[in-house]
């Protein structure tokens, strides 16, 4: 439990500034940070106020209460109390958490308001706070407690309070705890971690994965590696962790991971089965992770670790929010197919009635510049640009337009190239010579629609060679094929 | 760097180059290291494929010979000629050198050969330099080392390291045919693996009773060299001051070497402990953001998955850079390892699979430890089990009726002790041997023919059990059942009193009332549960008056000469383990060492030595009262050693 809070002193006077210039009777956001049950402290790093709702309102609004028949002389605001867009805030939640990098978190929300509508919304708080911390579970269950913040206007003052989270969450559940502004974004230590993972999943005939869509066999698998990286040993700038003490050397640290030898705890579960096909599921994930210099290394890795399965998730609720938002085909494997897997995206096929090869690219990661030297992130899916990204951190982070400088968007992961195979056996014997099976520059051989989506990006990316040598092989088979096709 | 031919001396350390029961033939293979000076024989093997089956006889050295030992030469019980039998040894040591490396150039090297006549027991050594060169060359002297384990030990250290690997792999449903291709696909490519760049094995060693342990060491793949030829690998100068990490040696481990204890054995010696990981975090140039891809079958596929464990053992002189002790012992002995395992696990591929697992043991007589791969399915009594333990007896020159290679003759290198967990898990703990250092028996010119070998003291009201008056039978038996497994001819716990009653009541000698009874048992009873538990058959001596005994004390001096085991007595009376006898042949005079087990006091010698509980007892003391009644029958149960290993 958290006995004691530090907020960033620079970040939290610009907001209260903002704030008291900005004659808004109310306001709720998000509170970006980190609680470390290891120093009982919380840090936090920024406020980030909810955008307005689909319909334009607010996320927060002041009620009036309609008694005032009996008393109208008294002053309104002792009677006032606040209205939450709950849900809303829980949504805001959810996309910004997939927005943070390890060792930074969604910890709570905080309101602006004053005194007495504060004390007369307790329950609708935390209401909030629940909506909020269920939002953001599924990427961060080690979750157990949250921040609500209360700035008051009049007068002004700041306080906190630790919301121990459980089943549900009543007044009781807050306890009021110190809160002092200082310096913490400066005080970070930098981790940084390329992680390379390249698993073989048998599709089962028979059992339980008949009936599981895509994705759904890819959650199955993030939680059985979400388990064997949590035991994975690790080093940190060619050191292995094994005692508890904080790191004293500055800089960017680089973190590796140490799995054991081919015994992973996929091939525990693997039965001796038939089989329909084989899901590889590999790339490289680009993580990073901040920590606080009083706090152990072993907490960097932790953080390191928890960044990788974050951003699997994430990368993979972003696909399945596309689907779940329309239908239209994309990413479809072959051609021919399109018509029969028309109706059904990528993402919600189930591989039993598959003869077909297929695939399912997870967004790129990209880094965009945060406060002081921090970053934050976000996924870019194949067809879209830098534009997107600025445009989710202006309504998301809510930063200023002028602060955010695409070409400072750095791209820390590459298009991963497609294998070309005809089936799983090609697949099994090329893995021998496996450092060479993935050729770089190799051109997947869908040409769905997207690719043309891609085109009128590339101006975007112009780092992204693949796409460009994508492009010139189309150009080149239709010119071929045109030429074919006269020649006939 | 090697010496001369002029001057070349061969040094055995091996206490006894000739094995026992050779037959004029015979060929032994002569094992030396590449770490040694030339031409050191540490040890020697029995060529046991008498038709000099090359292919077996390489496959089997490969398995039970550590890296950092290799074959030397040979060495030939002959008849005839010397240099002849030496040029013919020679030759095969030659050629099994080849197979064991498996095609590489070896022709330059120094063989040693040497010829040993039957009828004198006089060893010849000669050198051969080249493999054209037909004649010998002489050697200018033999050194016979003794204290050769020190020399073994005190320059030399031993790496372990155990991966367990589940391998899968797929075939077509269609052509079962195809298994065997795809799973030896599969074993290659775990052999690659071991030397990508991304394979990090991290060397560290045990904490022993002193605190300070160094710190463990990382090695990267991409950093380790390969190809080397160990025996050219640069040793290190002596200095300690090692700053990169790349050439620390593996002294850096090695903590006997300050306290300089007597290191005479492998169990002693200093251990690394290697374990292989892989390095996700290494930066793999053509590898972007994640994708799923998914590839079917094109017709029904099948998933086996096949275990595999590793446990390799090395030797690498302390001197030896750690790196490459890793790149060129390690790692050769973990793929070496692993055709052997697939080798055999091959013809079942389909079926069953054999639960393979590997040992290392060091036997005595053999200076160096020596890894076997058992096949445990159906337990190691099993026939054929039987079998291979006695073919490495053969080839190692071990006695055929004393078992040394049973799982639980192995040695222990396991990280967890789990070994020591067992002796508290079993809260009360047993008197090993009491009979040691009691007063000697006043048989004045007698010769003491004792047990061979270690028992626990089985006795009245142990483990809270009361079996005061009636369990004294039940307890000698355990006792002699604690001594087959100290000398590990049964892995089984010694039986509580209920245990040896339904035993009795399983083979129909009682009715199932017996169990839980406080009814006595005799000697023939005895004889039933050994046999039945143990497999161990028993003679015995009827005697109808106690008077009889010391008539027969010379038969039961043989019994202690020749089997060395426990007997009981019953009979009439009481019944008692009876230890051993000291007989004076001139007079007579005889006595009786006698484990009591009426004994219902604590766990302690001395009480127990002073009471007489164990002690020898005269047939007529001098008092001249009888220890042996005579008017009670009585039966001696002799357990036969079992012939066996």
């Amino acid at each position: 439990m958290v006995k004691a809070v530090v907020g960033e002193d620079t970040r939290l006077t610009s907001v209260e500034d903002r704030l008291s210039h900005s004659a808004i009777p109310a306001e709720v956001g998000l509170v970006i940070g980190k609680l470390s049950s290891v120093l009982d402290r919380g840090f936090v790093f920024d406020l980030i106020p909810t955008p307005s709702n689909d319909d334009g309102e607010p996320a927060c609004s002041v009620l009036e209460t309609k008694d005032d028949k009996r008393k109208p002389s008294k002053s309104k605001s002792e009677s006032s109390s606040l209205s939450i867009d709950s849900d809303w805030v829980a949504e805001h939640a959810r996309q910004v958490s997939r927005m943070l990098l390890g060792g930074m978190k969604v910890v709570g929300i905080y309101v602006w308001a004053s005194d007495a509508a504060f004390k007369n919304s307790t329950m609708i708080l935390c209401q909030a706070i629940k909506g909020v911390t269920d939002a953001i579970r599924h990427l961060d269950p080690s979750l157990d407690e949250a921040l609500l913040i209360h700035i008051c206007y009049s007068p002004r003052r700041w306080s906190c309070r630790t919301c121990l989270l459980s089943s549900s969450i009543t007044s009781s559940s807050l306890r009021p705890c110190d809160f002092k502004l200082g310096r913490v974004l400066s005080s970070l230590q930098r981790f940084k971690c390329s992680y390379s993972f390249n698993f073989r999943l048998p599709i089962y005939r028979e059992g339980e994965s008949t009936a599981q869509s895509f994705t759904d066999i890819l959650r199955r698998e993030l939680a059985i590696h979400a388990k064997e990286l949590k035991s994975a040993n690790a080093m940190v700038d060619g050191d292995l962790v094994h005692n508890d003490e904080p790191c004293n050397t500055d800089g960017e640290h680089e973190v590796e991971l140490l799995f054991p030898f081919m015994k992973d705890s996929r091939a525990e579960a693997l039965t001796a089965k038939n089989i329909t096909g084989i899901l590889l599921f590999g790339g490289s994930i680009f993580s990073y992770a901040y920590l606080n210099m009083k706090e152990p290394v072993s907490q960097a890795i932790t953080d390191i670790k928890a960044d990788i399965i974050r951003s699997l998730q994430s990368r993979l609720d972003i696909i399945c929010d596309e689907a779940e938002q329309d239908v239209i085909p994309k990413d479809v494997g072959d051609d021919e197919d399109a018509n029969e897997m028309s109706k059904i995206p990528i993402s919600k096929l189930i591989f039993k009635s598959s003869t077909k090869i297929c695939h399912l690219r997870l967004p790129r990661r990209v880094l965009v510049p945060w406060l002081a030297d921090m970053y934050i992130c976000d996924y870019l899916q194949p067809f879209e640009s830098h534009e997107v990204v600025k445009e989710r951190c202006i309504e998301l982070m809510s930063m200023e337009h002028s602060s955010i400088d695409a070409s400072k968007i750095s791209e820390v992961e590459t298009e991963t190239s497609l294998l070309i195979a005809e089936s799983m056996w090609d697949v099994i014997s090329h893995a021998t010579s496996a450092s060479n099976f993935r050729l770089e520059g190799n051109v997947e051989r869908t040409m769905g629609g997207d690719e043309r989506k891609r085109t009128s990006n590339a101006g975007g990316n112009a780092s992204n060679v693949p796409i460009l040598v994508g492009i010139f092989v189309l150009l080149l088979s239709i010119v071929i094929g045109f030429m074919l096709y006269q020649s006939e | 760097m090697a010496p001369s031919s002029e001057t070349a001396t061969v040094r055995v350390l091996c206490q006894k180059l000739l094995l026992s029961g050779n037959q004029p033939g015979t060929l032994q293979w002569l094992i030396g290291s590449p770490f040694f000076p030339p031409f050191t024989v540490v040890s020697t093997f029995r060529c046991i494929h008498h038709s000099l089956d090359f292919q077996l006889e390489s496959d089997d050295l490969r398995k039970l010979l550590p890296k950092g030992f290799e074959v030397i030469g040979g060495l030939i019980v002959g008849d005839s000629d010397a240099e002849k039998s030496a040029v013919e040894a020679v030759r095969a040591a030659r050629r099994l050198r080849k197979h064991l490396s498996e095609g590489g150039e070896l022709d330059d090297e120094k063989i040693v050969g040497a010829s040993c006549d039957v009828g004198t027991g006089t060893i010849h050594f000669f050198i051969s330099k080249t493999e054209k060169a037909t004649k010998l060359e002489p050697v200018a002297s033999v050194v016979y080392e003794d204290k050769s384990g020190k020399y073994l030990w005190e320059n030399g250290c031993l790496l372990h390291c155990e991966l367990p690997i589940k391998l899968p792999f797929y075939f077509p449903a269609s052509s079962p045919s195809d298994s065997k291709e795809k799973f030896s696909e599969a074993v290659d490519a775990v052999v690659t693996q071991f030397k990508e760049p991304c394979a990090v094995y991290i060397a560290e060693t045990l904490k022993k009773a002193s605190g300070d342990v160094p710190k463990p060491v990382v090695l990267r793949g991409k950093d380790l060299g390969f190809g080397a030829d160990a025996s050219n690998i640069n040793r290190l100068p002596a200095a300690d001051q090692v700053s990169d990490i790349k050439m620390l040696s593996c002294s850096h481990f090695c903590l006997n070497s300050k306290t300089a204890a007597a290191v005479n054995s492998a169990e002693n010696a200093d251990k690394i402990h290697i374990s292989v990981l892989l390095n996700r975090s290494e930066k793999s140039p053509t590898s972007g953001a994640p994708v799923a891809e998914y590839f079917p079958a094109m017709g029904e596929a099948r998933l086996i998955v096949v275990d595999l464990n590793l446990d390799v053992l090395t030797y690498a002189p302390k001197d030896l850079p750690l790196m490459h002790a890793v790149s060129d012992l390690v790692i050769p002995a973990l793929v070496d390892q692993l055709y052997s395992l697939k080798k055999i696990i091959l013809p079942y591929l389909l079926m069953e699979h054999p639960q393979l697992r590997i040992y290392h043991f060091n036997p005595p007589g053999v200076l160096h430890p020596i890894t076997t791969i058992y096949e445990l399915n159906y337990g190691e009594t099993e026939m054929k089990q039987v079998d291979v333990r006695k073919s490495l007896h053969l080839r190692l020159g071990l006695p055929l009726d004393r078992p040394l290679l049973r799982t639980a003759n192995a040695l222990d290198l396991s990280v967890n002790d789990d070994s020591r967990s067992n002796v508290k898990k079993r809260g009360s703990f047993l008197l090993k041997d009491v009979h040691i250092g009691i007063p000697s028996s006043e048989v004045s010119e007698g010769v003491a023919s004792l047990i061979q070998g270690s028992y626990e003291y089985y006795h009245y009201l142990q483990d809270g059990f009361d079996d005061s008056g009636w369990g004294c039978a039940y307890r000698s038996l355990q006792t002699i059942i604690s001594w087959f497994r100290l000398q590990h001819y049964t892995s089984i716990a010694v039986p509580s009193h209920r245990e040896i009653q339904q035993t009795l009541v399983e083979i129909g000698d009682k009715d199932p009332s017996f169990i839980g009874s406080r009814e006595w048992i005799g000697a023939i009873e005895l004889s039933f549960v050994l046999d039945k538990l143990l497999g161990v058959s028993c003679k015995i001596m009827n005697f109808r008056s106690g008077s009889e005994l010391p008539e027969k004390c010379r038969e039961i001096a043989m019994h202690f000469e020749n089997q060395g085991t426990p007997i009981m007595i019953g009979g009439g009376v009481l019944a008692y383990t009876l230890l051993g006898v000291d007989y004076d042949e001139g007079s007579g005079d005889c006595a009786f060492l006698i484990l009591d087990p009426h004994y219902t006091g604590s766990e302690d010698h001395k009480k127990i030595v002073n009471g007489g509980w164990c002690g020898w007892k005269k047939a007529v003391d001098s008092k001249g009262k009888s220890f042996f009644l005579q008017n009670k029958f009585y039966n001696l149960l002799l357990p036969q050693r079992p012939n066996m290993v």
